[in-house]
């Protein structure tokens, strides 16, 4: 798995490209915490290139967030893939990690 | 009930489709499962999919080198890798680095040298410090993990009750337990996240707090307190688990339930559709301050409740396709422990990443029950 992030206005978008599982799940974990100690603490996650993610991948995710709120800021997450939104959905994830079409849309309304 | 494991895989990459078919001969003799692929890309989609125990690596391939096919390797597998090569002079190069292989061949190659070199390599494993430490870290885990399961058949009158787990070679934290009561019977299906022993000890802190609460006449209580337990245990790990508690009255076919992120529970009606019960909330220790309200459904003479694992569900693309085939692999059966076989099989061992685990409970058609 690849990551990269870009700083934009108002939040730092972080690309995670490839499978989310229990190998590339602590390595995304330490990515975001080093951005949001360095850019920003409004993160969005861009999920485009992301075709599968598993329970460890959910948690790395939950963690980030975790980590995003605790530092003031926030974490969204942006063009789910059909598998990772199914995984949110059973797990009732939805309705803590809230998901928007694009990475420009996810802080457009504040 | 525990099937047993998977014999070893090997995936071999050549170019050259005679020395390709040595290899494979030579490895099929020795007891692996082989495939194989012609190129370094289809090589490296071969791994993922099969995830093998062994690789033999041709360095040069048509299309990417196989210094870099064995990073790419590295990045998710923890197989042997042997490389071979036709240039000798390569060979004290390559040793020299660490590149992720285990092991180098120089070609022409004989069948008995590679034979004894992987021999070898299999049987080094244990002495090798770290990964020493990783498999008996991974023996352990299996052992906690089959300790959870129960050892009883259990049998409520009227009702026909199975499980069955088949785990994967990582170790998953899957588990299901259940218990007789005097109205009918408790059951709790869990699968805490990651693999090896950090979540089979999470598996076995929920069995044991499970357990702890069964006397509380209250679900929606005896499950708040603990979730809470739980959580508490979690929250220093940075994990969570999901988790199904039911509580059956079998006389009037009553279930009461809790879904905590499971999501993976169904109730197939006799010869009718299947509904997939929905997660009331996030997994358990996933999310500060969650609640999780019960439910209730009603078991009518020949209908089952079934509880699969994600493992299964991954073999699928959508939880439509995944809920209509558990429906008719359930009703294509006479008992539970057919089911349960049948749902297994949906997740072919040799796909399955995770650990795969079923629980059946069919209330008995009418004129069975007697």
């Amino acid at each position: 798995m690849e990551f990269s992030y870009e700083v934009k206005d108002s939040y730092a978008e972080v690309k995670a490209d490839g499978r989310l599982n229990m190998v590339s799940a602590p390595k995304l974990r330490e990515f975001v915490t080093d951005v949001i100690a360095g850019a920003s603490n409004r993160i969005v996650v861009n999920l485009e290139n992301t075709a599968f993610m598993d329970s460890s991948g959910l948690g790395a995710l939950i963690g980030c967030l975790k980590a995003a709120r605790q530092a003031g800021g926030d974490l969204r997450i942006a063009a789910v893939q059909p598998q990772v939104k199914m995984v949110l959905q059973l797990t009732s994830m939805d309705k803590v990690l809230t998901a928007y079409g694009s990475a420009e849309e996810a802080f457009s309304d504040d | 009930m525990v099937s047993p494991p998977e014999p070893r895989r090997a995936v071999v990459i050549e170019d050259d489709p005679d020395i390709r078919g040595l290899l494979v001969r030579v490895l099929v003799k020795q007891g692996f499962d082989v495939t194989e692929a012609g190129a370094g890309l289809s090589g490296v989609e071969e791994v993922r999919r099969r995830k093998p125990d062994l690789v033999t690596l041709d360095l040069n391939l048509p299309d990417i080198d196989g210094l870099e096919v064995c990073k790419q390797l590295r990045q998710f597998s923890d197989a042997f890798i042997v490389m071979l090569t036709a240039r000798a002079d390569e060979l004290d190069k390559l040793t020299g680095l660490d590149n992720g292989a285990d092991e180098y061949i120089s070609k022409p190659f004989s069948p008995r040298e590679l034979q004894s070199r992987i021999n070898a390599l299999f049987r080094r494993r244990p002495s090798a410090a770290a990964d020493s430490a990783a498999r008996s870290d991974l023996e352990r885990a299996t052992e906690v993990q089959q300790s959870l399961l129960p050892k009883e058949d259990i049998r409520v009158e009227g009702y026909d009750v199975a499980g069955m787990f088949r785990p994967s070679r990582s170790v998953g934290g899957d588990f299901y337990d259940w218990y007789q009561t005097p109205d009918g019977l408790h059951l709790t299906f869990a699968d805490a996240m990651g693999k090896g022993m950090g979540a089979a000890l999470i598996a076995a802190t929920v069995r044991a707090v499970m357990r702890s609460t069964g006397h509380r006449q209250d679900l929606d209580g005896a499950f708040a307190s603990a979730s809470k337990a739980i959580a508490t245990d979690l929250d220093s790990s940075n994990s969570f688990v999901t988790l199904f508690h039911a509580r059956l009255h079998a006389a009037s076919g009553t279930v009461s339930f809790v879904d905590a992120g499971h999501g993976l529970a169904l109730h197939v009606r006799s010869g009718g559709a299947a509904e997939r019960l929905p997660s009331a909330g996030p997994p358990v220790g996933a999310w500060a301050g969650t609640e999780w309200p019960q439910s209730n459904l009603e078991l009518a003479p020949g209908d089952s409740l079934v509880v699969v694992s994600d493992g299964v569900l991954d073999v699928f693309e959508s939880v439509e396709d995944f809920t209509d085939a558990v429906r008719s692999a359930t009703q294509s059966q006479e008992s539970a422990q057919a089911a349960s076989s049948a749902i297994l099989a949906l997740a072919p061992a040799e796909t399955a990443e995770d650990d795969v685990t079923v629980v059946v409970v069919r209330r008995l058609p009418e004129e069975a029950a007697g």
